[in-house]
């Protein structure tokens, strides 16, 4: 058997590695864009404010390739899958046969359509690349304006202060991180930034970036200048399903897998950011670029490449773990509820200084939560989430300070049972 | 691979194995230095109530380990051998980004900031069971007067 992964961040490397597990004679081929070995991505910030080396970004270690006996092809763009002859071609017509084929090629971000967006100075907070470019422009840089006050752009936000630039963040919503918190937990968190002194312009987009070479300064829809030498671009991410669409496998927002993470086609399968998944907390269909998600995409797909089924449930588009500056914040599953399906919901939640915790129920189960300045124990709430159990009869002591896992000790949750009596 | 095993009907709630792991992972080996020492002492074991009745919840290093899954650092890993997860003594450095927090359904893994503010290191760290490697069995094991807790080899 020949196992070809286009990709190697989360889903593909974790693909690759789980496939060696299961399968100890077939040739395994991880084919990478970029010329790294396996990186996180989720790290790059610590890594742009100095805290962290490169080597220090690899996610597996440095014999990862060698270790698993994985056939690593970096620096190597696919530019077309042919599958009638079952195999992938590269930019410089490097072929690669597979038997079974599972498409990890992740998102990238979204390039808004602003004036100047092709300036010198303007970037991209995404690869090892983005993050190189963005330390050599260190030097001169005084300045910087983050555009998206998401996940992305906070991260770099604040890594750029560290560095001690100057760091002015434009959001069009009426809160940060508006995706993942509610406003009270996303007051909390901007003021922990604004303490670092980065500054925070809410309900703002950016009309035009202005300079003739490199940016000088962005244009806010106010009609306000704010003068930057950097210009850090992060208004969310975009599946790169393309190549999955030109060779004629399902796509809509992303590339459409059944339960099994097959494509439509059975010989090809996908998982991480490219695919669109099945919220459970939601239940609506969606992208989601997070770490863990395509972890265990990538996991999953494996097994069922190795001909072992294992079904993907359980996917939830939002899990977020956030430490920007000295609070971390948790957020999972559904956070947000519109007002007209407000009363389908019961919402719990305790607030002081701080420390905030909500809970958002539906029919006797939680289906979001978001804990800010005190995040113990939060796993066990997500899992509570995850396997949709009921909680109605501790609807009063669900946020409780001695509320824990001890009161579900009947649930494994698919794990080794420490209290079974017939282990002894 | 080696598991913890709790007998909860036995447990009376007096937290001994608890002192004993902070004890165990601190510098001085001693609850009452490590709770003097301007650090909050943090255990690795938990005995939680429920309903006035003490119940210990411990992390039972799965078999299929969510915190491991879950990290972004790639620091929190399974031994192949021994089976012990940890997020310590590896190439990779925990950064603190409470990936594995979110993840384990147990509740069993803690944020620390301990170790930034002691000037020790530039990133908070998870802590969690390390089945403590210093030792033979581990010290809540020991620390324990009623057998509640035991390892199986399993």
């Amino acid at each position: 058997m020949r196992y070809v992964i286009i990709g190697a961040s989360a889903a593909g490397a974790q693909a690759g590695e789980e496939l060696r597990k299961l399968d100890k004679n077939s040739k395994i081929t991880i084919i990478s864009a970029e010329k790294y070995l396996p990186y996180s991505r989720c790290l790059i910030s610590r890594f742009v404010d100095g805290r962290l080396k490169e080597d220090n970004l690899y996610f597996k270690t440095r014999h990862f390739f060698d270790d698993y006996d994985i056939n690593g092809v970096l620096d190597t763009k696919i530019v077309k899958i042919d599958r009638t002859a079952k195999r992938v071609v590269s930019k410089d017509d490097e072929e690669f046969a597979y038997d079974k084929l599972l498409i990890a090629t992740g998102s990238n971000p979204a390039i808004p359509k602003i004036d100047g967006i092709d300036l010198n100075g303007v970037y991209f907070f995404h690869s090892l690349d983005n993050a190189n470019a963005i330390i050599q422009k260190f030097e001169k840089a005084k300045r910087a304006v983050v555009l998206g006050a998401g996940f992305v752009g906070l991260e770099s936000a604040y890594a750029l202060a560290r560095r001690g630039l100057k760091v002015t963040v434009i959001e069009k919503a009426s809160q940060i991180l508006p995706n993942q918190l509610d406003v009270t937990a996303s007051l909390i968190i901007q003021k922990d930034l604004e303490s670092l002194g980065v500054e925070i312009i809410l309900n703002q987009s950016v009309s035009f970036i202005n300079g003739t070479d490199a940016v000088e300064s962005v244009t806010l829809s106010d009609k306000s200048m704010i003068p930057c030498d950097i210009l850090i671009v992060a208004v969310g991410m975009r599946p790169n399903k393309d190549l999955a669409i030109e060779c004629g496998i399902s796509a809509d927002k992303g590339i459409i897998v059944d339960e099994f993470l097959r494509t439509s086609d059975p010989d090809v399968y996908s998982a991480g950011d490219v695919i669109e998944i099945q919220d459970i907390s939601t239940g609506k269909r969606i992208t989601s670029a997070t770490w863990y998600n395509a972890v265990l995409q990538g996991k999953f797909s494996a097994f069922n490449m190795a001909g072992i089924d294992r079904r993907y449930s359980q996917a939830i588009g939002i899990q977020n773990a956030v430490q920007f500056h000295q609070i971390p914040a948790i957020s999972f599953g559904k956070t947000q509820i519109n007002e007209e399906d407000e009363q389908d919901y019961d919402v719990i939640s305790v607030h002081k200084d701080n420390v905030y915790k909500k809970l958002v129920l539906n029919n006797g189960k939680i289906c979001g939560m978001i804990f800010v300045g005190d995040i113990a124990k939060s796993g066990f709430y997500t899992a509570l989430i995850r396997y949709g159990v009921d909680v109605s009869e501790f609807r009063s002591k669900l946020l409780d300070y001695d509320f824990s896992y001890a009161y579900f000790k009947e649930n494994t949750f698919d794990q080794y049972d420490p209290y079974d009596p017939l282990i002894f | 691979m080696k598991k913890l095993t709790v007998i909860s009907e036995r447990c009376t709630g007096c937290k001994r194995c608890e002192m004993a792991c902070i004890a165990e992972h601190s510098d001085t080996k001693s609850y009452i230095f490590a709770s003097l020492s301007g650090f909050e002492p943090k255990t690795r074991i938990f005995v939680d109530s429920v309903i006035n009745k003490p119940v210990p919840v411990v992390c039972r290093h799965c078999d299929d380990p969510q915190c491991v899954s879950a990290c972004m650092a790639g620091c929190m890993q399974k031994d192949p051998i021994t089976g012990i997860v940890t997020n310590m003594g590896h190439e990779q450095k925990c950064v603190g980004c409470w990936m594995c927090i979110m993840a384990c359904p147990y509740g069993v893994i803690s944020p620390s900031f301990d170790i930034v503010q002691a000037g020790k290191s530039e990133f908070a760290q998870a802590i969690k069971c390390d089945f403590c490697p210093n030792r033979d069995t581990p010290a809540c094991v020991e620390g324990c007067p009623n057998e509640v807790l035991a390892v199986a080899d399993i």
